[in-house]
């Protein structure tokens, strides 16, 4: 099943239908993109557009209902959690607005944990370079709640990174930083983002951040376009 | 991989124990054992060192009865295996002093008599004896203070017993293992076993009983009755353990152990329930870690061997650190009781130990596998929609797993399986009341709950939203509550009952062979001495020979003095007749009709004592046939009486129709209280009748008295250690459920609502839930004690209206205390720390 990964991110009609109270609630229309490696792609729309939901289903934290999803060859729409889970660990890394780390782990250990997770060999040590790159190498040994806003996302980019992986997805990244930290976490996640080649999927309620990105697609109602007004499914499905 | 599972588990634990988020769990489990293991390992010890002392009244922890001496090979096989034997021989013989002869109960002991327990003796007769380790030398024979008076002898004479004379040396006061019945029988003389033979007594035809004492490890013991059981004739054979002890003093013993057993199968739920609570709560704690490692690509697998490996970690220090506390506080108890109960509680049991690691691991296990499935199933789609729950619903799996963790435990740690299912089912009967409750509630709560916001409106609206959500802390507050009402209502009838079973001023003087013509004098010359009577019976003596015309079968039976002191198997041919016109205290007849309910054309009826009917296997309509001299008596049963033997009052196996006995000239019987400080002047009181024997019971009322302190006041410990443990379970609690108010208290408070505000809500919210908890437990317990006294502990069911009251107050009270300053502790922190806390 696995197609050769000309795209790192290739979707086909993908919707997404919940069940709710009043009967069933299609919360993504057919959407169809294509993602070139090494991109970086902002969407952007309004809170309950979808957006959200579009990057759970990308990132096979979810299922789709109908449609197909290719991550890097891999196809999340016929994998189950357990084969979806491998495929995180193995090429996706994840920032949250909310930072999502372990309270009970240091930052060092929170950064360990992908690799260790992963199988990867000397973990500590990678985490330690990781930390570094993030100019907190002094801070490994504090717990999440001992650090700022700003030092918790940076421990959640290093986390992102310390596997390579070849897709990250960012959701909100700097949504609950102030201004300064919000440059600095900016700053590092593109920089980092460059230097390892990895295509970055960024949802994000910011102009300026979204503008950054090489590509900005608008999520409205569950439709995608291209910000140019180009509605996304631009290619047919192959 | 799995490497990496057990480093992460690891470092998990260790943290989160370094950082206090283990606690509630940890505490869980460590209260679980210690309590546990304190109590039953102080019960064990308390039941042990009773044991030993009750093993007193049998002068051995087992006797050997038999018609005939028994192989000498058995008595080397039992000195073989470590256990100490004795030996006394009893029979029944005519003693003569002069020209006066009496029927005596003649015991001849060996010198390693009695096991257990003191022979006391005295210098002269009715003097308070005072113990002995001698037994009468050869040609010696000690006797007891009413064979004095019987056949008018003195310290120095010589009693003629069968072809022997022996010189009466001193005055027998206490054997231990007299029996506690007040008939006792003829008086006893006690001779030196090697001399028996000589007498003659012991020949062909003689009833004698050969009684055999052991005493030794009780698994010893046990495994020389196995393998001495195929050798016993039942017809010629009796063992004996304290255990099968039905004296009162027996039962009460009885009754303390299982009050022990029930008090520790009642920490055992405690414990259950504490755990359940913090096993959910330490679940739902870790969604977001959860979420984090399946996002992050961990696979079901390996969260399931981070969590079950940490699960194991917190159970293995918790079961370590419980098993110290436990230990720590028995022994504490031991010290503070030492001065109290003069028993030794030092003798080390594995038991407890077991128990209490068993009851840790099992209740760490089962109630941890419904909220650890519920972790494991979180999805990772938490990361980004932050409410999302467990996905796993299965509630049953819940209430199975942690049905069968209690009914397991407690059936395990029984052996009672009866016990455990009354527990068991009104456990469910109470989650059932409370299900239905708690909808109720919601109910309620929707119209209560309406209007402008206050305190009593934002308790209501969070008892709405919660009581479906976490019905189980109302279940768990009540099961508390209802299993420490059941330990301490159980402790308050028990103890009352042993307590008015030996009220001040039992009679402790019996006198019996009153004559007719003495009776008048008697009443005035004791009146006049300031003491007052009892209740005459009147008494026949009778030989029992016939059931429907069938001859009883007594040659296989020892003679019937010997079996009434002991008070039970069956009776020999020798009865004591009585008849009354009415019911006797604590009768009751459980089948057929008392006199005043028959027709008056009825034949003359008699009322049996239900065991001895058992035993005998007399039915309602029988004919019974006795020998009174030589005229014979017909009596057809009309009906069967439960007798409490536990009250030391005089009792009798055959009550009789009136009219029945009619024609024949009884002698009374009648019973008195003397303080001990006028013991002296007993020879004077009884000077004027020397024909009536007179019993002292004074010595034994006071041992059963002594006994039932000393387990009344252990009782009272075992019941402070199990509300100790409820209180902490209760505290736990509270703590748990307010972590879980802390987001909503961050947003009150952040919305700017007054601290009285929150307080008040709190307050009203685990008020009317302690309230609710409450008056379901004092329904609950109604039910469970009713089932207890009536089905374990064979007393009288009784109703406690005042708990219906008292529970629901003291529930309000108590939860809503604990609920305030929990509050109160989350209101001291800062808005912005307990904003912090949420995340």
């Amino acid at each position: 099943m696995s197609q050769s990964p000309e795209y790192v991110i290739k979707t086909r009609d993908v919707t997404k239908v919940v069940d709710t109270t009043e009967g069933e609630l299609q919360i993504l229309q057919p959407i169809s993109i294509d993602v070139n490696p090494g991109e970086t792609v902002a969407i952007v729309g309004a809170s309950g557009s979808g957006k959200s939901t579009l990057l759970s289903l990308l990132a096979g934290l979810d299922e789709v209902s109908s449609g197909e999803i290719f991550l890097d060859g891999a196809p999340l729409h016929s994998l189950d959690e357990e084969g979806r889970a491998q495929v995180r660990g193995e090429k996706v890394g994840f920032i949250f607005q909310s930072f999502m780390l372990v309270q009970s782990l240091t930052a060092l250990e929170n950064i360990m944990l992908p690799a260790e997770i992963a199988g990867l060999e000397a973990p500590r040590e990678r985490a330690l370079e990781a930390l570094q790159q993030v100019g907190l190498e002094h801070r490994g040994g504090h717990y999440p709640n001992q650090l700022s806003g700003g030092e918790q996302q940076r421990v959640a980019i290093a986390r992102a990174f310390i596997t390579q992986p070849r897709i990250l997805f960012a959701d909100e990244p700097t949504g609950n930083l102030d201004a300064s930290n919000s440059d600095k976490v900016e700053k590092l996640l593109f920089d980092l983002n460059r230097e390892s080649d990895t295509t970055l999927i960024l949802v994000t309620h910011d102009p300026s951040l979204a503008q950054k990105c090489d590509r900005q697609l608008q999520m409205q109602a569950g439709v995608l376009t291209e910000i140019n007004g180009q509605k996304a499914p631009q290619r047919e499905a192959s | 991989m799995n490497r990496m599972s057990a480093n992460l588990a690891w470092r998990l634990f260790r943290h989160e124990a370094k950082r206090g988020e283990l606690t509630i769990i940890l505490f869980a489990i460590m209260l679980s054992v210690a309590a546990v293991f304190s109590l039953s390992m102080f019960s064990e010890r308390l039941q042990s060192a009773l044991t030993a002392q009750t093993a007193a009244f049998i002068a051995a922890d087992r006797v050997l009865d038999a018609r005939h001496p028994v192989d000498d090979a058995w008595l080397r096989e039992a000195r073989q295996r470590g256990i100490n034997t004795a030996h006394q021989v009893y029979t029944r013989s005519m003693v003569f002093a002069g020209d006066n002869m009496q029927l005596v109960s003649l015991r001849a002991p060996d010198n390693a008599y009695p096991l257990k327990g003191q022979v006391k003796v005295a210098a002269q007769p009715f003097e308070p004896g005072v113990t002995t380790e001698a037994l009468p030398g050869p040609k010696e024979a000690w006797i007891e203070s009413r064979l004095f008076q019987l056949m008018g002898l003195s310290i120095g004479d010589v009693l003629e017993v069968g072809t022997q004379s022996f010189q009466v040396t001193k005055v027998l006061s206490e054997v231990p293992d007299a029996g506690f019945s007040l008939f006792g029988g003829d008086p006893k003389v006690m001779i030196p076993r090697a001399d028996l033979e000589a007498t003659g007594v012991i020949g062909p035809g003689a009833r004698v009983t050969y009684s055999y004492y052991f005493t030794g490890d009780s698994d010893d013991l046990d495994a020389y009755y196995e393998w001495l059981r195929p050798k016993l004739d039942r017809e010629i054979h009796r063992w004996m353990s304290v255990e099968d002890d039905d004296s009162p003093l027996g039962r009460s013993v009885g009754r303390a152990e299982q009050y022990f057993l029930l008090a520790s199968l009642l920490a055992i739920v405690l414990a259950a329930v504490s755990i359940a609570v913090a096993a959910q709560r330490y679940s739902q704690r870790h969604y977001d870690p959860v979420a984090i490692m399946k996002t992050l690509g961990a696979s079901r697998g390996m969260v399931q061997r981070v969590y079950l490996l940490q699960i194991t970690l917190i159970t293995a220090l918790g079961l370590l650190l419980g098993g110290l506390a436990g230990y720590l506080i028995q022994q504490g108890v031991i010290w503070a009781i030492a001065d109290s109960v003069p028993v030794d509680l030092s003798a080390w049991h594995w038991r407890p130990l077991w128990i209490a690691l068993f009851t840790g691991v099992i209740c760490a296990v089962l109630f941890s596998l419904y909220p650890l499935l519920k972790l494991f199933s979180i999805s990772p789609l938490r990361v980004l929609r932050r409410d999302m729950g467990a996905t796993v619903s299965a509630r049953f799996i819940q209430f199975l797993a942690a049905g069968s963790a209690i009914l397991i435990l407690m059936w395990a740690y029984s052996q009672n399986l009866r016990l455990s299912l009354i527990l068991f089912l009104s456990g469910i009967v109470l989650v059932a009341l409370l299900l239905l409750v708690t909808f109720g509630l919601i109910a309620v709560g929707r119209r209560l709950g309406q209007g402008k916001i206050g305190a009593w409106q934002l308790a209501w609206a969070r008892i709405k939203r919660r009581a479906m959500d976490n019905s189980v802390q109302l279940i768990s507050f009540s099961v508390t509550i209802m299993l420490l009402l059941v330990v301490l209502v159980m402790r308050n009838d028990m103890i009352q009952q042993w307590r008015d079973q030996l009220p001040q001023g039992t009679p402790n003087y019996f006198m019996i062979n009153i004559t007719d013509a003495q009776l008048p004098t008697l009443e005035q010359h004791f009146a006049a001495q300031n003491v007052s009577l009892d209740t005459f019976y009147p008494v026949v003596r009778a030989r029992f020979v016939a059931i429907n015309g069938e001859q009883v079968r007594t040659d296989v039976r020892k003679e019937g003095e010997e079996e009434n002191q002991r008070g039970r198997d069956g009776l020999g041919r020798e009865a004591n007749l009585t008849w009354s016109d009415t019911l006797q205290y604590e009768n009751r007849i459980t089948q057929g009709v008392w006199w005043s309910e028959r027709p008056d054309d009825a034949p003359s009826g008699v009322s049996v004592e239900a065991r001895a009917a058992e035993r005998m296997d007399i039915k309602l309509g029988d004919v019974l046939t006795f020998n009174v001299g030589s005229e014979v008596v017909d009596v057809t049963v009309s009906s069967i009486r439960e007798v409490n033997w536990q009250t030391m009052q005089p009792n009798f196996f055959f009550v009789l129709e009136p009219q029945a006995m009619a024609d024949f000239l009884p002698t009374y019987m009648t019973s008195f209280h003397l303080p001990s400080d006028r013991k002296p002047q007993i020879t004077e009181l009884m000077r004027p009748f020397g024909n009536v024997t007179l019993f002292d019971v004074d010595a034994r009322i006071n041992q059963l008295r002594n006994i039932v302190d000393q387990v009344s006041m252990a009782v009272e410990f075992i019941l402070v250690l199990v509300l100790a443990a409820g209180s902490l379970v209760l505290i736990a609690q509270v703590q748990a459920s307010m972590d879980e108010r802390q987001q909503e208290l961050a947003i009150l408070r952040t919305l700017g609502a007054k601290g009285g505000l929150i307080r008040g809500s709190v307050l009203v919210e685990f008020l009317i839930i302690g309230a609710v908890a409450g008056l379901m437990a004092a329904l609950a317990n109604e039910l469970t004690l009713y089932l207890l006294q009536t089905q374990i502990f064979q007393m009288a069911g009784s109703v406690h209206w005042q708990y219906w009251l008292v529970a629901p107050l003291v529930g309000a009270g108590v939860v809503g205390l604990l609920g305030a300053a929990g509050c109160w502790r989350l209101l001291t922190l800062n808005t912005s720390t307990l904003l912090r806390k949420m995340v």
